[in-house]
């Protein structure tokens, strides 16, 4: 698996888990009463608070997904080269893993071209997203119901996007 | 009939004679990521002119050498009724 689509893929992961927990907080709380229909206040909160949960969790999965990574090709290029003692050839090993790691990073044009293409199908689904809310609240369902499915489709979106990078990357441009 | 326009590339025949390089030397020559290199070389991306020009310079080649761009007529579907009968 190569790094674009591992850290996509974690992405993904982390998305999904912080929806799954949003969707529960909200169906518990709404279940308790804690959040009511005409009562948006608390519905507010919760969603500012997931957004930077949402971010902070972003962050962290991103500095342990690098940290990891590095230290599977650390690993790699070790196993490659036998076990020595002789330090130049240490040396030319480490250089070698620092070498690869750089390159592993490397922000190229492709990568540039598929991170557009997949952020336009992340914007088609946020779309679509706030035009079924729209349609929501013109069939008449409470404001609650409309920004729900505005926060969730954000998140839906944000996942399309993984989906279409992954996509891009497996099948090419 | 329509024509078909296709960019085809000599990557992995120029990387075999430059001493069997390999896909990761090759990218880091150029600058991009090995990912790239493998994407240009099985024709799933077609590379900026600038990427064209790194790589064929990595081969010390002219980029003609790398890169071929060929239009084939393509047959479509009333051309093919039309055969048919």
């Amino acid at each position: 698996m190569t790094y674009q689509i591992a850290r996509t893929l974690t992405r993904v992961l982390s998305g999904t888990v912080l929806l799954i927990i949003y969707l529960v907080q909200v169906t518990s709380k709404y279940q308790e009463g804690g959040l009511a229909m005409d009562q948006l206040q608390s519905l507010g909160q919760l969603m500012l608070v997931f957004i930077g949960i949402g971010i902070g969790v972003t962050i962290a999965v991103e500095i342990v997904f690098h940290i990891l990574y590095s230290i599977g090709i650390a690993v790699k290029e070790s196993v490659k080269a036998d076990v020595c003692n002789d330090k130049d050839k240490e040396r030319e090993i480490e250089k070698n893993i620092e070498k690869n790691i750089k390159q592993e990073f490397v922000e190229d044009e492709m990568a540039k071209l598929i991170d557009l293409k997949s952020s336009r199908v992340g914007y088609v689904t946020s779309g679509i997203g706030f035009l079924c809310s729209l349609i929501v609240l013109a069939l008449g369902y409470p404001v609650f119901i409309v920004l729900n499915i505005l926060f969730v489709s954000f998140f839906i979106a944000g996942m399309m996007e993984s989906f279409a990078r992954i996509f891009y990357y497996k099948r090419g441009i | 009939m329509a024509l078909q326009f296709e960019i085809t590339n000599d990557i992995r025949k120029l990387r075999f004679f430059a001493d069997e390089m390999t896909q990761q030397q090759l990218a880091e020559k150029a600058g991009v990521s090995r990912q790239t290199i493998v994407a240009v070389e099985g024709g799933k991306y077609n590379p900026s002119l600038e990427l064209a020009f790194r790589i064929a310079h990595a081969f010390n080649v002219p980029i003609d050498e790398v890169f071929h761009y060929t239009v084939t007529e393509k047959k479509n579907r009333k051309d093919k009724k039309g055969d048919r009968t």
